[in-house]
């Protein structure tokens, strides 16, 4: 058997080894390759960024854990924003796996910039039957919660008051890793009730996304790891913020992981068109 | 009865919904506001057909010792204990099944399943992605295009790289992505006529009468 013929048949236990060196390499010491902004990214920035102090950024959490090292940056790097700007965040989801994730990050983010709960940020959680859940929220928060996450009814919410429907939120972003997910709040959100939506998906998913940003549905997308660094690369050039930035140092082992997965494919093309051409 | 009744309702509720759309009048936003009341309603009810599937699914496995029977005792026990502790002690934040099942068990076990991914996507794009026609030499080129230029890598080889991904994302991706989306609107649209209209009526479920 030649080299490339035993290059071809290679054992899948060293390509793992491989991948997994490189991948851990660059979290233990960072390359610091550096990310710059792209304009899906700076368009849900300046979004963000135009909503008035004291109005109202919706958040919609539909991911799980298996896409949180992508999203959830997405999710903190929003959040962070909005209250460096004094703007109240409402949160919900249409996934049930992320709920609790959510619930995290409402534990963790506001009293970094001393925000209350009930006061500037209000999680209302999950709910089942999608298109019945947004459609209600237009029509009336408190018919589809309530209560919110933690039992508290809404009356009881200072912010709630002033977030009665859809309508009142100047603009929303949908951080999605499927169905359901950005695409049922363009459908029923934005197309009836005119709601401007940004997203922040996986970057399989981000092709999806797409023709939604040039017919201008969506008004900016955040995509991938790469979006959530290019977020948290903005807000930190803002000043908005001065804390660590998970998406930005993952980006050295996604460039490494991307870079293996090439190598290879070009290896493996290399030795099947040589043995074939050896074989005939 | 049994099938022109719900027949009926379906032909009704569609033309009402339709006409409700386009009409901004107070009765017919109260219309709106109860049939989404009615819908949540409704909708709570899947989760008992989806409890039953999974059960009989997983039983009927069992019984028939069908090949990798063991993980339907899985399933099984972690319905019945999800359940029960749900039930017993709640869903609410600092629950058992808040603590234990999701943060110490759920997220782990999802983030694995994700992680493992990637080295799988490795193995196989070094076994199976070739170049074997003009197309997919094409599809190649393409793909490294954009994993290049989506990572602060590609910037640093060519610092037009990431616009040359942006480009192919949003011109040839998205002309075919378009296209797809219109034929798949198109076919809902005709699909929604055809069962409101009762000419499409396997979501009766096939039942006589």
């Amino acid at each position: 058997m030649s080299f490339l013929e035993r290059l071809l048949k290679i054992d899948r236990k060293i390509i793992f080894i491989v991948m997994a060196v490189l991948v851990l390499f660059p979290l233990l010491k960072p390359l610091g390759l550096g990310v710059s902004s792209g304009p899906r990214a700076k368009a849900v920035f300046d979004a963000v960024d135009a909503i008035p102090p004291g109005k109202t950024l919706l958040i919609s959490v539909d991911f799980d854990p298996a896409s949180m090292p992508e999203l959830y940056p997405m999710l903190v790097a929003l959040m962070r924003h909005a209250f460096a700007r004094d703007v109240k965040v409402l949160l919900c989801g249409l996934w049930i796996t992320g709920a609790g994730l959510a619930d995290k990050a409402v534990t963790e983010i506001p009293p970094e910039y001393g925000k209350k709960y009930g006061e500037d940020v209000v999680y209302l959680g999950w709910k089942a039957g999608v298109d019945a859940v947004i459609l209600g929220m237009g029509e009336n928060i408190k018919n589809v919660f309530p209560v919110d996450y933690y039992g508290h009814p809404l009356d009881s919410l200072p912010m709630m008051n002033e977030v009665t429907r859809l309508r009142d939120i100047p603009f929303m972003v949908a951080i999605s890793a499927g169905t359901p997910g950005f695409s049922d709040w363009l459908l029923y959100a934005q197309s009836r009730y005119g709601m401007r939506v940004g997203a922040g998906v996986t970057a399989v998913s981000a092709a999806d996304a797409y023709p939604y940003l040039q017919s201008g549905q969506l008004t900016g997308l955040l995509a991938g790891m790469k979006g959530a660094a290019e977020y948290e690369v903005l807000v930190q050039r803002r000043g908005y913020s001065n804390v660590y930035m998970p998406a930005v140092a993952a980006m050295d082992s996604q460039s490494l992981a991307h870079i293996v997965i090439m190598v290879l494919v070009v290896i493996g093309n290399l030795a099947f068109f040589a043995t074939r051409r050896k074989r005939r | 009865m049994r099938r022109s009744l719900p027949l009926a309702i379906c032909l009704g509720m569609g033309i009402l919904m339709m006409i409700q759309f386009f009409v901004p009048h107070p009765v017919s936003v109260a219309f709106y506001d109860l049939t989404t009341k009615w819908i949540r309603i409704v909708s709570a009810f899947a989760l008992v057909l989806g409890v039953g599937s999974l059960i009989l699914y997983h039983t009927d496995r069992l019984r028939r010792q069908r090949p990798g029977w063991a993980y339907s005792i899985v399933t099984l026990v972690a319905l019945v204990v999800t359940a029960v502790i749900g039930l017993a002690w709640g869903v609410k934040p600092g629950s058992p099944l808040q603590e234990v099942l999701f943060k110490n068990m759920l997220v782990p076990l999802n983030a694995s399943m994700f992680a493992i991914l990637a080295f799988y996507m490795a193995s196989a794009a070094y076994r199976a992605f070739r170049a074997r026609t003009k197309e997919a030499a094409l599809l190649l080129i393409a793909a490294f295009v954009v994993m290049l230029g989506m990572v602060p890598v590609g910037e640093s080889l060519w610092h037009k790289l990431p616009e040359v991904a942006e480009w192919v994302l949003s011109v040839p991706n998205m002309a075919a992505k378009r296209a797809i989306l219109f034929g798949v609107a198109l076919g809902a649209i005709a699909t929604s006529l055809k069962v409101i209209l009762g000419i499409e009526r396997g979501w009766l479920g096939g039942g006589k009468g």
